[in-house]
């Protein structure tokens, strides 16, 4: 069989969400997204299923698989573990290949990471010990102001004047998110002052690694346009997003699949 | 000659009336709560009744606490610093140490040989070490605040709590419980997980005996033997930890009186508006 003919899976098994991707030639055919659930290996499976059976193919014929992310060790098919931050360099380093800085915002991390030329990891950090920094602070006040999270960059957008808050903390920030709406204080406003906290908080973690062009925005806070505006600004550089931010990390586990 | 202080705090106001000997006349503990601003006027009406008095018979008003700064019926605003020390000194004349657990901060504060404050430290950028943080696990694990204490004293072990953030630390109780831990033994090791940030934060003062727990915090008894366990001894309590701030402003009044303070006779029994 020729290279042209390999096909290679990368699953990504998040603490919210299970991804698959498969590709042939470094390119995507199929890909599937799905709430990671109560079971990690059931949603696993349908998720490889899923990508599989669009391109007619049986699991067999796959010529390589890697599985990577925080569940990694619940796969239920055979598969090599490669950690999640090596996996989204490579996927980084195919998609935008000056990609030197990578920061990941998932639903409870944040993690950056500076890679070199060829796509490994030179430097990592990750903010574990606060939520600020993570998509967490988003959710917690999503679910106040009762807004879905793919409104919260649209309607972030729309603020003029983003609420200030007097400290960064998510759980301080939470009850002054209700006071602030007792005030009459606009959700955009809010979100806005939300993402700017996260920024900076963000923005910390990266100069902590030093920050090197170009830099790249993966996980769910990529698909926040105001997030990713936000935290533009706090880096004082355009900072790129894949076309499918959550996606980036299977991608790469494919990619690794076939080197 | 009567004296009030009035300590706004993130979660209560509290009022102490005092007399010239520091008999307490009225001494009231109410909400303050984020849509209830009017609350600190209440309050002190509420004081005020309570001894009997009327606002004009007060010689000195003094507000303290977060919600300080526009009080329409106060003569003087001073730092809660300054009137914990106060407070405490009056209470324990040989503290050394005060740690002051509040609802939305904590604080630790040194105090010289003659009781006047010598450094502090606060920490009120972190819901960590705070009363909130408390106040956040209740709520996830269904158990009024106000009985933590005593459920954590029937634990015979403590389960760790690896998250300092409160946000994963909530989701870190959630995890345990499902896996089977048991109350008691999470509210122990919330506790030693408090008590050991805020004892290590203390420890850049120097920690000198005697040792003061007050605030929200010190009600919390099994709050109280954690950072005993910290601290390597035993620690005071107030009798109503609520109130020293409280008390420290009003025996403040008296001292600025004694230095010829006049106090503002155009108090205005309004709401207290607040500035962020």
């Amino acid at each position: 069989m020729s290279d042209n003919q390999k096909y290679y899976a990368g699953v990504d098994i998040g603490s919210a969400s299970i991804k698959a991707v498969l590709i042939n030639a470094q390119r995507i055919v199929a890909s599937a997204i799905n709430a990671s659930g109560g079971s990690y290996r059931d949603t696993a499976q349908s998720v490889l299923d899923t990508v599989l059976a669009h391109a007619n193919m049986k699991a067999k014929e796959l010529s390589g698989i890697v599985v990577t992310g925080l569940g990694a060790e619940n796969a239920p098919f055979a598969a090599r573990q490669v950690s999640d931050i090596s996996c989204q360099a490579m996927g980084c380093h195919y998609l935008f290949p000056a990609a030197r800085t990578i920061i990941d915002i998932g639903g409870q991390f944040t993690k950056v990471a500076r890679i070199s030329p060829t796509g490994t990891v030179s430097d990592f950090l990750m903010s574990e010990k606060c939520a600020t920094g993570s998509g967490r602070f988003l959710q917690v006040i999503a679910r106040i102001l009762h807004i879905k999270l793919e409104e919260i960059g649209p309607l972030s957008l729309q603020s003029r004047t983003p609420v200030e808050f007097s400290t960064n903390c998510a759980v301080f920030a939470e009850s002054e998110t209700v006071s602030r709406i007792a005030e009459g204080a606009r959700p955009a406003d809010i979100l806005a002052g939300v993402h700017r906290a996260m920024a900076a908080k963000v923005a910390m973690l990266v100069k902590r690694i030093k920050m090197e062009p170009d830099v790249i925005l993966t996980g769910g806070g990529g698909e926040d346009a105001g997030l990713v505006l936000s935290i533009s600004e706090a880096l004082g550089i355009r900072v790129l997003v894949p076309e499918q931010p959550r996606l980036s990390a299977a991608f790469g586990a494919a990619c690794l699949a076939q080197s | 000659m009567p004296f009030a202080g009035i300590d706004i705090g993130s979660t209560m106001t509290k009022v102490v009336i005092v007399d010239r000997d520091e008999t307490v006349l009225s001494a009231i503990i109410g909400p303050t709560g984020v849509e209830h601003r009017h609350l600190a006027l209440k309050v002190m009406q509420e004081a005020i009744a309570q001894s009997n008095l009327t606002i004009g018979q007060i010689d000195f008003i003094v507000a303290t606490g977060y919600g300080r700064i526009n009080v329409p019926f106060a003569d003087k605003q001073v730092t809660e610093i300054t009137c914990h020390a106060r407070g405490i000194r009056a209470l324990f004349p040989a503290a050394r140490i005060i740690i002051d657990i509040g609802g939305q901060d904590s604080k630790g504060i040194k105090l010289d040989s003659e009781g006047k404050v010598a450094n502090f430290i606060m920490n009120d950028k972190c819901a960590a070490g705070t009363g909130r943080f408390l106040e956040v696990i209740a709520e996830t694990l269904g158990v009024p605040l106000a009985d933590m204490g005593k459920i954590s004293l029937t634990a015979k072990e403590y389960v760790k709590i690896s998250n300092t953030c409160t946000v994963f630390a909530e989701h870190e109780v959630t995890s345990r419980l499902a896996e089977g831990a048991k109350i008691p033994e999470i509210i122990a090791g919330l506790h030693q997980s408090i008590a050991g940030r805020v004892v290590n934060m203390v420890r850049h003062l120097g920690i000198e005996k005697e040792v003061v727990v007050t605030g929200g915090g010190a009600k919390n008894i099994g709050l109280v033997k954690a950072i005993e366990d910290k601290v390597g001894s035993p620690v005071l309590v107030p009798p109503e930890p609520f109130l020293t701030g409280a008390l420290g402003a009003a025996l403040l009044g008296r001292s600025f009186i004694d230095r010829g303070l006049t106090p503002d006779h155009e108090r205005r029994l309004e709401s207290v508006t607040f500035f962020q």
